[in-house]
This record gives structure tokens, sequence and C-alpha cells, in this order.
């Protein structure tokens, strides 16, 4: 039996008058530092969150047997369904970063140097970041809509009720689709990226193809590759763990289903960034730049 | 008005709810609900919207959890216990939600199908043929590949129905079966719960405002008003209830003239 709480047991309730002068008092009183404190104890108290949906993430890997087959139809929705964006995302990158990187170069006379700098940036950077940029866009919006709207009628409850529990029918299915398929649409936007800067280079400003590709395969190595599957194994994760929480924290009707989702984007894409430059450093002592193999 | 003499059987009680207290912010819904259902008996839970009914019916299965006081299933204590430890109490429970909460991205059949399936069982055939009797016995044997989406709410609420009793429950809790049904259908579910608990000896809880229904199939009525047990009886007494609230209820009756 569960020890009633003081609150309930309390015979003076606060009436509706004083909880609303209580509240005006509260107004009125915040001060800078009211606020901040606020926003740090909102901001820890997120953190707790997603803490408790990766520890249930987590239960769910060790008891649990992996749904097969809806993690195929999730890495069908978030893989094959990113094809678009994650093409055009890549090659358009990789062809304008080309484009001014040659401009700058043509300055000094090492223009068909840039195939190499196009690279390093595409593997380290570029593929990576805009990849989960895009794909926080597209799939992270999804899945806290989908998984919002799920909450919103009741069908997670219902979930509950068969003695299913939510994340291993919704997260973790997600999460083991949006961890393999993460570092291949990341390696593919590279590619189409590289592919693009090929065609600028070469064909559009006359860069002998020989040297384009000399330039590029002497300065990428495995390092970098390690780069970019590492940054887009990260990413996969926060992306989903972010728009699941959100999705499964979703009250409030329709109006929730939209924040939910708006949250989804614009928490994953700040964590991201976040997330990116200190993974960068912890990278780049890892694998130093700089030295060439 | 103080609850007349309980109906309830002396036998130890199938689920067990005591002092139980439950608030949303600062409403205050349930106010220390106590109440006995017994093993096989179909009790109906009336009473005004709002009254919280259904909050107390996801109680009984676990999906809300007490502020205060005690549920215990066939002996065991619901409350404290984690997700995964409830389930496999709750896979002994159906239970009907109000609006069905069918899921949308599977159609009739793969939604009746969906608590066997999760119950462990991998035999096609036994799947498809249990699917096909509870379907049957809503009369929507021949909707199995349409989508939620495509169907009336009615037709809905019926598949919400096949799913709460194809896994053969021991216990099914209803809320508001057959709003917005037919009176056909709804006379064919009031006869189905019947049905059930004869044969299988199935208990039920059912939230209805259908006050004919609620004579046909009750065993027990209990009325909740203010948070309390506020009527608990047999179909009799609740009839014969000299509360003028209950008499008002019973007939419709708003008070007010047009």
């Amino acid at each position: 039996m569960i020890a009633p709480s003081a609150s309930t047991l309390s015979p003076q309730l606060p009436t509706p008058q004083s909880v609303s002068s209580l509240r005006r008092m509260d107004d009125s009183s915040r001060g800078p530092i009211s606020t901040l404190g606020r926003a740090v104890l909102n901001f820890i108290n997120y953190f707790g969150q997603l803490g408790i949906l990766l520890g249930e993430g987590f239960e769910s890997l060790v008891k649990t047997k992996p749904r097969l087959h809806l993690m195929m139809e999730q890495i069908v929705r978030i893989g094959f369904g990113s094809q678009v964006v994650v093409i055009v995302t890549g090659a358009f990158t990789g062809a304008v970063f080309t484009a001014q990187s040659y401009f700058k170069f043509r300055d000094f006379g090492i223009e068909s140097t840039v195939g190499s700098i196009v690279s390093v940036s595409l593997f380290r950077e570029l593929g990576p970041v805009l990849t989960g940029l895009m794909v926080a866009g597209r799939v992270g919006a999804a899945m806290a809509a989908e998984i919002g709207t799920m909450k919103v009628s009741e069908q997670i409850d219902a979930l509950r009720a068969m003695g299913v529990h939510p994340v291993d029918y919704l997260a973790m299915p997600r999460f083991f689709a949006m961890t393999i398929s993460m570092p291949l649409l990341i390696a593919e936007a590279v590619a189409f990226g590289l592919g693009a800067s090929w065609f600028v280079a070469v064909l559009g400003f006359g860069i002998p193809s020989a040297w384009f590709w000399m330039h590029t395969i002497d300065h990428t190595n495995l390092e970098d590759l390690s780069y970019a599957m590492i940054k887009g194994l990260v990413f996969g994760m926060l992306i989903v763990v972010i728009s699941c929480h959100q999705g499964l924290s979703t009250t409030n009707g329709a109006v929730g289903v939209g924040q939910s989702t708006t949250r989804a984007v614009v928490f994953s894409s700040l964590a991201l960034l976040v997330t990116n430059f200190f993974l960068t450093l912890l990278l780049n002592y890892i694998f130093p730049m700089g030295t060439i193999t | 008005m103080p609850a007349p003499p309980s109906a309830e059987p002396a036998a130890s009680p199938f689920i067990q709810i005591r002092g139980l207290h439950k608030s949303f912010d600062s409403q205050k819904v349930l106010q220390g609900i106590d109440l006995d259902i017994s093993r096989g008996e179909t009790l109906v839970l009336v009473g005004p919207s709002g009254e919280g009914k259904s909050v107390l019916l996801k109680h009984i299965i676990g999906l809300l959890h007490p502020d205060a006081g005690s549920i215990q299933f066939d002996g065991t204590s619901l409350c404290g216990l984690s997700e995964r430890q409830l389930a496999p109490l709750r896979r002994r429970i159906g239970y009907l939600f109000q609006n069905a909460a069918l899921f949308d991205s599977l159609t009739v059949a793969q939604n009746v199908a969906f608590p066997l399936i999760e119950a462990g069982i991998k035999n096609p055939a036994e799947i498809k043929s249990r699917v096909q009797e509870a379907l049957e016995v809503v009369e929507l044997d021949a909707h199995t590949e349409k989508m939620p989406i495509n169907l009336s709410g009615g037709m809905r609420k019926r598949v919400g129905i096949a799913r709460a009793i194809v896994g053969r429950p021991e216990i099914i809790l209803y809320d508001e079966p057959t709003a917005g049904l037919d009176p056909i259908v709804t006379d064919v579910i009031d006869h189905l719960i019947k049905r059930l608990q004869k044969r299988y000896h199935v208990t039920s809880v059912v939230i209805t405002h259908d006050i004919a229904s609620v004579f046909k199939i009750a065993d027990r009525i209990v009325m909740l008003k203010n948070g309390i047990v506020y009527f608990n009886g047999n179909p009799d007494q609740l009839r014969h209830s000299p509360d003028t609230f209950i008499q008002d209820f019973i007939a419709g009756r708003s008070g007010m003239t047009s």
C-alpha cells in the first residue's frame, strides 16, 4: 500500500483565491536569478527524463528480444525514405564547397588540391552534420508526430494495457534502425558529395581528373571515415532518443503533437550541433588531423 | 447518502480496492474508493460524467497509479510495480478503451491478433482462427483487411471489443462499450458480455450511461459521485432506492423545464 502523501491528507488545501495571489506574488518576485534557476532546473529535469528513457532502453535491450520486423520497417522508413534528402544534401554541399574552395585556391595556384579539402570537410564535418540535421528534420519530426499521436489517442495506453512496454515496441526498433541507417546515410552523402565535387572541379573548372583524385586520396584516410561513422552513430542516437522522448511525453491533443514535433526537430538539431563540437575535440584527440599517411 | 448493505459475496475478492485517492493537479477525482470485485460477476459503474469512472478503471489495470490507497489484483498489489512487472498481470485483463484506441497502422485483423502475438502464440492458424472467432462475435468478420480509419465509430468500438476478448482474459474492463452504437448492436454487445460471463466465467467491469444496458447486464451496480462510492448494490436495490439523485439519474431527469 502506498503511504498517503502529505498533500493528499492535508485538510486545509489552498483556495483558488489564495493560489491566485500566491501565483501573482511568485510572478512579481521572479527576478533574473529565479528565472535562471528555473531554467537550469528544467534543463536538469529534461536530462533526467532522457536518462530514464535511455535506462528503459537499456533494460529493454537486456530483457527483451529485438523485434526484427519492426526494426526492418524502420530501416526502410529512415534509410530508404531519406534517400532523396541525403543525396541532394550531399551532392549540392560537395558541389558548392568545391566551387567556393576553387575560387579562393585559384588565387594561390593550388586549385588542383581542391578535392582534398572537400573530402576531409565532407568526412569530418559537412557530411555528418548536414545529414544529421536533415535526418533530424525528416525522421525526428515523423517519429515525434507518430508516437505523439499514438499517445494522445490512447494507443500507447492500449499497448501498455496489453502488457507491451512502449519503449520495447516503439523506441527500440527506431533506435536500432537509426544506429544502423545513420552511418550509412552519412557515407552515402559523402560519396555523392565527392562525386559532385568531381563534376564541378573536373567538368566545370577543368582540373585534371587524375590530379583531383590524387590529392583527394592522398589527404583522406581511414581516420576521416571513422570520424564520419562515429559521428553518424552518435547523432543517430541523439535524434532517436530526443524524438522518441518528445513523442512519449506528448499531451494536450493535436496542439501537443505539433509542439512535440517542433521540439523534436529543434532539440535534436541543437543537441547535434553542440555535441558535434565536443565530439570533434574528442575525436581529434583520438585521430589527430595534420598527418599524411 | 450512505451506501446500502453490500451485495458482495464473502469469498476473497478478485480485485480489492481500498482508500483509493487520485488527483490531477488541484482537481480531486477519487477521494477514497473502497470496492471489492468478485470473480465471475458483472459489475456496472455508473455516475455523472467526470466523476472518475474511467480513472478508476485505469487504476485497476495499472495505467494510472494512485496518490494513496491500494489495489489488489488476485492477491497481488499493483502499487509500486513497474511497467514490466505489471505486464503479466495485464495480459490477464482485457480492456476496451472509450475511443477503442485501435492501432492506426494495423488492419482490423492485425489489431485483433496483436494481443495473441504479444502473448507468444506463434501458430498462424491458431491466431487466424481466434481472430476470426472474435470478429464473428462482434459481427465484423467480413472487414478483416480494413484499416481503422475506414471504419465507423461503432465498428471501431466493436473491433476494440474483439481485441479485448480475443486473449480470453479473466476480467474485461469495458469503458462505455455501447456509446455511439445503434440499439441492435447495443443489444448484441450486452448479450456478449453476459455470454462471456456464463460460458467462460469472465469477470466484467462495465462503465455505461445506458440505463437499459445497466439493468440488462449488471449483477451489481456501483455509482460514483463526488469521488466516492455513492451506491453499491444490485439492480433491484438501485431501482427501488429512495434517493432522489439516484431516481433522477435512472429516469434521466435534469429538473429543467423547457
